[in-house]
């Protein structure tokens, strides 16, 4: 299980650090042909659309882990005295919660990239079929699922884990 | 109605215990969806959960996120700090000085207030003790400083505000830099008076040559702030293109020219800024799929009907925006409010003929003063944390800071050309 779990964080953190950069470098390399004035600059039109398809990628992808990581903005100000107060397995309940929250989205994002895909639509520039960029989601909010499953089941413990940074 | 408290409660009830952001914006928008809008088909909340974040406007974050990593952990931030000091630190009281300027330089390479706190609590808060400056005066000014990053462009959160309202990022940018003088001005004058109250004497004189060093020693660092503003100014960049420039010139001057980046430390920071990036965006496409409904509600018009009925002019009406942001900004992250409180306000705003670059002005300024607004201030536990002092501690000497912000947030909602003037002036 934790061999499981180790393997695919490092498919996590590999990919979102391979599409981060590969981001910047296809951005930054459509700027500097598009500053020259070069004749290639509409050549390069597909730049764009590719790096907004890798940004909603990069933030799906990262759902998961930034969870498990205790980053999630939340007021976690009156948590555990609310907890205490009432008595209510509040940290459990939210796990479950956002556990069926993030399943729901994974069915409805399965759907709906099936629809799309279904259409045989096509973006303008990259020509990719339209349904790849709700695979995303799927995927994203899948992960997501999985660590709230995780922390539910008490396999990881987000909920002790301070971010180091602010 | 019933159903209506119904997710209204349900919203509150998550916020107060605890649950993750994207949940208080994300389940109540479902409840919305199920309850009043049920004929529409399912897969449209993943198609506006999706197009809420599928913007190039919005890719600017991403891309400043990382400068900021890298620079902040890097020479470049340190450098520029450095050099505020070189400049301010020998007038009398002149490191408090250098809090403000280092936190708006900074600010000028960053765009997030808690990472300034973390930053200029490091570099200068020692500085600030050594030169006489009270223990809760220091602790306050570092804290509250670090609001103007909010301002000082590149400003994630006016990038935001730019993509909700459709306002010109590069327009809020120029705004910004004359809202956050006016409140680094305003800090500036608490400096004045605590000097002259606790006696604390200049410091030597830095002399010209000294100066110059210091130059020298920023030179590279230098080339940020002219990147980025300079090219989105100039019109050569837009403010996403800025934005990817910055991270090719950070990743350039720490590993080739400083030396100090390795590839471990740009895999890291890499990583550490694609989760604070998620972080964002996913607030941003459950804040979406939220919006939309409010949209579909047609809340923005009941509230005018309201305003109409009451017989309220723009002032009140301005008011009323500041004091539900500023409560906004005491409980919860400046990102979450403006998804929260833009889309039914600032259609309200622009029917008023309140200027959009105008209204983006205060509801940033109402933000930041919030995020030092005891007890749930988000930059008062990052301050206590980074600098290891309790939370009451710092919350004691915060109070004349949160009025001195008060000061600057009036004048800023009433006195329109001071947002309005260097937007118009540089674009025409």
């Amino acid at each position: 299980m934790q061999t499981a779990l180790a393997i695919l964080r490092i498919a996590e953190r590999t990919a979102l650090v391979t599409i981060f950069l590969a981001m910047v470098g296809l951005y930054f390399a459509n700027v500097l042909v598009r500053t020259s004035g070069s004749a290639f600059a509409s050549d390069l039109a597909w730049i764009e659309e590719a790096v907004r398809l890798m940004n909603v990628y990069l933030v799906f992808l990262a759902l998961g882990l930034a969870l498990e990581r205790g980053r999630h903005v939340a007021v976690d100000t009156w948590r555990n005295s609310i907890a205490e107060a009432t008595r209510l397995p509040l940290r459990r309940i939210i796990d479950a919660v956002g556990f069926v929250f993030a399943i729901y989205l994974v069915w409805i994002g399965y759907k709906m990239a099936g629809f799309v895909f279904g259409t045989g639509q096509r973006s303008p520039t990259l020509g990719l079929p339209m349904g790849w960029i709700y695979v995303a989601p799927t995927i994203g909010f899948a992960l997501l699922a999985l660590r709230y499953g995780l922390s539910f089941a008490g396999v990881v413990d987000r909920f002790e884990v301070k971010a180091v940074e602010p | 109605m019933i159903l209506f408290a119904l997710v209204i409660a349900a919203a509150v009830l998550l916020l107060v215990t605890g649950f993750e952001m994207f949940l208080v914006l994300g389940v109540p928008a479902l409840m919305v969806k199920q309850f009043f809008y049920g004929a529409l088909p399912d897969p449209v909340i993943v198609q506006k959960v999706v197009g809420g974040i599928n913007h190039s406007t919005l890719l600017a974050i991403p891309f400043f996120i990382l400068a900021a990593e890298l620079m902040g952990d890097g020479q470049i931030a340190r450098r520029l700090t450095d050099l505020m000091k070189a400049l301010l630190g020998h007038r009398r009281g002149g490191i408090g000085y250098t809090v403000i300027g280092g936190s708006m330089a900074f600010g000028s390479v960053s765009g997030s207030a808690p990472a300034t706190v973390a930053a200029m609590g490091r570099m200068v808060y020692p500085d600030m003790s050594a030169a006489g400056f009270r223990d809760k005066f220091s602790l306050g000014l570092i804290a509250s400083s670090a609001e103007t990053a909010l301002l000082i462009p590149p400003s994630i959160t006016l990038i935001i505000y730019g993509w909700m309202t459709g306002a010109s990022v590069a327009r809020l940018f120029v705004a910004g830099i004359a809202a956050g003088v006016v409140l680094g001005l305003v800090f500036a004058i608490l400096v004045a008076i605590e000097t002259r109250r606790s006696g604390i004497e200049a410091g030597e004189r830095t002399s010209w040559r000294e100066r110059l060093a210091a130059f020298r020693h920023a030179g590279w660092a230098l080339g940020m702030p002219v990147i980025i503003l300079g090219g989105i100014y100039s019109g050569a960049f837009t403010p996403t293109e800025a934005a990817a420039a910055s991270v090719v010139y950070a990743i350039f001057v720490e590993s080739v020219v400083f030396r100090t980046l390795t590839w471990q430390g740009l895999f890291a920071i890499t990583e550490r800024a694609a989760l604070s990036t998620a972080v964002i965006f996913v607030l941003l496409a459950l804040g979406g799929l939220l919006s939309y409904f409010i949209t579909l509600a047609q809340v923005p018009n009941q509230i005018l009907g309201f305003i109409d009925a009451v017989d309220a002019g723009p002032l009140v009406f301005l008011l009323v925006v500041n004091v539900a942001f500023l409560i906004a900004g005491m409980f919860i992250d400046p990102n979450s409010a403006l998804l929260i409180l833009v889309p039914p306000l600032y259609p309200v705003a622009t029917a008023m003929g309140i200027d959009p670059i105008h209204f983006g002005m205060i509801v940033t300024l109402n933000i930041s003063v919030g995020m030092i607004t005891p007890p749930f201030g988000l930059d008062l536990f990052v301050a206590s944390s980074t600098l290891g002092k309790p939370v009451i501690t710092i919350i004691s000497g915060i109070w004349p800071f949160v009025a001195a912000n008060l000061v600057a947030l009036a004048i800023i909602t009433y006195v329109p050309p001071i947002s309005t003037f260097l937007p118009n002036l540089v674009f025409g």
